[in-house]
């Protein structure tokens, strides 16, 4: 720690040592109490993770791991047979249960079945079976054959690819002009810019939602959805915008000067310095496609084959699949953001923290 | 000189301006304000979804039918609870969090930083799935591995209202994310030499954050408030996972949304809609006004 740096040559050697242990205790406890948090934090994400790889009986066995794990099994007689711990007093053996009884079962050694069937006293429900590592990958496959995956990333991909045209390319000029131009009214329309994120949507939804399905006729198409992003996202303005502003005005004025019209000046000098925040702010559009539900609920609910991903896993739930398959269904609708998110981490934090600045 | 021909020209520079932001001005009437004035033409009237056509006029008397016949306060008290029963927690969580992710002697501070982002970009059906499978009472961990080792009586069925209103703070405290890093991003952009002065006065660390470093950022604690109280109303800033578990993050959102798809009653539903804006308005007025006593910003000498 730096702050002890300069206290060395005032301090006597003993003195100093035992400051750097309790330095390494504070270091050490906070740390645990960190990635405790996480742990906590994030629990419920390892049982997903976890349960995804796992098949149904060990999920219906509450005495399996936790892991994705398979119970032993030992082959005797020409049938499997399952591996339990069983007691004998002191001693727990692994044995495979051959002739299950309501009191008393039999059970042979698998490391020495030349013994012969071994007789033990006790209900055989109330053993522990013996598991070890293993993960299956039967989950994906049942999915991969009830629903259709393939078509829902690839309805996401064309919805995330159009509007997300739209809704950069139009935030981009209108963050331009509330960057760089004196508007009638000074700050006021921008400032309602940023009120209209106050508004709640089903105030706005009633009519649009009566003016889309009932006069345009637009239900089962991905018009109303997408159509909106034509006109800008408040909020990806307000982060060009902030960008715009921290860019020094010498170069464009000098384009100006030149005879460049305010587009090209945007698009060849502007926006070559802007890479970063147009990336976080394409980025951000394409975790919204890939969450939508809400409005594909509304508008896709008669055209199930313009899903998009996450409607489409939400519908899996009426398949009635068991927890593994869905918790699966999770995973698959949950690693793509999570791949994104830990491929460009740090331009994704420094992108998100633009907005913290003004306000 | 440049400055004059490019920028200054006030009236042909105020038209370039105009025309840059016409499509988010055009976006905004249309999809925006005049739908904001029509429903509230639509909350005067008794619209129907289906027969549009047999539209009347009916004064306030949804207004009237909404206080008098529909358990609209009680639906305000429930925003209103929901309100102090996440917005709060999402704050400290956000503060505490960001108050360690801080920490120079942290050990992988980038990855701790992504490890405690992830959960708010989780899509809110992954969210759902995940949650009731975790409190699964035969296969789920919540009973196995946090409320039976506590001695606690385990969850016994998934879908009751106190395991939708545990997810509801759970999903809240899984969307902090962009609070964590606007705060965060306060305290690393504040000035060492406070800090460092204030210890050398003899301030204990207690003091120094308490004193110091929570003022200094209020503003950033402010903004992480506003987007945190537009989540629960059911709106959406900086990043949309798309609620799943029940149609609509907010109770009064359901309320509507229940006139609108299943009773089609528009008008109605308006004047539900109008009221529940008038309170959503209160609510982030009353804020704005207290945060002057608050909130400080340097530029303006106070506290």
């Amino acid at each position: 720690m730096p702050v002890f740096r300069g206290l060395k040559r005032l301090l006597t050697p003993r003195t100093y040592v035992q400051l750097k242990r309790w330095e390494f205790l504070g270091t050490a406890v906070l740390n645990l109490l960190v990635f405790s948090f996480i742990f906590v934090y994030l629990f419920p994400t390892l049982y997903m993770l976890s349960a995804s790889f796992m098949e149904t009986a060990q999920l219906r066995d509450r005495n399996a791991p936790p892991y994705p794990a398979r119970q032993v099994r030992y082959d005797y007689d020409g049938k499997e047979r399952l591996v339990y711990q069983v007691p004998f007093g002191d001693e727990v053996r692994e044995l495979a249960l051959v002739n299950p009884g309501r009191t008393s079962s039999e059970f042979i050694d698998p490391d020495n079945p030349a013994a012969g069937l071994i007789t033990w006293d006790g209900s055989w429900r109330t053993l522990v079976g013996v598991y070890r590592f293993h993960a299956t990958l039967d989950n994906f496959a049942t999915i991969l054959e009830s629903l259709r995956i393939g078509e829902m990333v690839q309805n996401t991909a064309v919805m995330a690819l159009i509007s997300g045209i739209g809704v950069v390319v139009s935030s981009i000029i209108v963050a331009y002009g509330f960057a760089r131009f004196p508007l009638p009214g000074g700050n006021l329309l921008f400032y309602v810019m940023i009120a209209t994120l106050l508004i709640p949507e089903n105030i706005t939804l009633i009519p649009t939602y009566f003016l889309f399905v009932r006069v345009l006729d637009w239900n089962g198409t991905w018009l109303p959805i997408l159509l909106p992003f034509f006109f800008g996202n408040a909020v990806y303005i307000f982060l060009l915008r902030q960008n715009f502003k921290s860019i020094p005005k010498e170069l464009e004025e000098a384009a100006l000067i030149d005879g460049a019209g305010p587009l090209r000046t945007l698009f060849s000098v502007v926006l070559p310095q802007s890479w970063p925040v147009i990336i976080t702010v394409t980025r951000l559009h394409f975790f919204y496609i890939w969450n939508e539900t809400r409005q594909a609920s509304l508008y896709l609910a008669i055209r199930r084959d313009l899903s998009p991903i996450s409607f489409g896993i939400q519908n899996y739930q009426s398949l009635g699949p068991v927890q593994n398959q869905l918790q699966a269904s999770a995973l698959i609708v949950m690693a793509v953001p999570v791949i994104i998110l830990l491929i460009s981490q740090r331009y994704f934090m420094r992108g998100v923290l633009v907005t913290g600045i003004e306000k | 000189m440049f400055k004059r021909l490019s920028y200054t020209r006030a009236s042909t520079s105020k038209a370039v301006g105009l025309l840059l932001i016409s499509p988010w001005l055009i976006g905004f009437l249309l999809f925006k304000f005049l739908p904001i004035v029509a429903s509230l033409g639509l909350s005067f009237t008794d619209f129907y979804m289906l027969a549009p056509e047999e539209t009347q006029f009916v004064g306030l008397a949804n207004y009237i039918d909404a206080f008098q016949n529909s358990p609209i306060g009680l639906f305000v008290v429930i925003t209103l609870s929901a309100i102090i029963s996440t917005v709060p927690l999402q704050l400290g969580a956000s503060i505490l969090f960001a108050a360690l992710l801080n920490s120079s002697r942290l050990k992988l501070p980038v990855f701790t930083r992504t490890l405690f982002f992830i959960p708010s970009i989780i899509p809110g059906v992954a969210i759902l799935f995940m949650w009731f499978g975790f409190i699964d009472p035969n296969t789920g961990w919540l009973n196995r591995f946090i409320l039976e080792p506590l001695g606690l009586l385990g969850v016994e069925n998934a879908f009751t209202d106190s395991t939708f209103a545990l997810l509801a703070i759970i999903s809240s405290l899984w969307s902090i994310g962009p609070g964590i890093l606007i705060i965060l991003g306060a305290m690393q952009g504040m000035s060492k030499e406070i800090i460092e002065a204030a210890r050398v006065d003899g301030a204990g660390p207690m003091v120094r954050f308490f004193g110091i470093t929570l003022p200094v950022i209020s503003p950033a604690i402010f903004f992480t408030l506003i987007i945190n109280l537009i989540g629960v109303f059911g709106g959406v800033i900086l990043l949309d996972r798309s609620s799943t578990f029940s149609g609509n993050s907010s109770p009064f959102g359901n309320l509507i949304s229940y006139w609108m798809f299943d009773e089609w009653e528009l008008g109605f539903a308006a004047s539900l809609a109008w009221i529940f804006f008038v309170l959503v308005l209160l609510v982030i007025v009353f804020l704005f006004r207290t945060s002057r006593r608050w909130v400080f910003y340097p530029d303006q000498g106070g506290a």
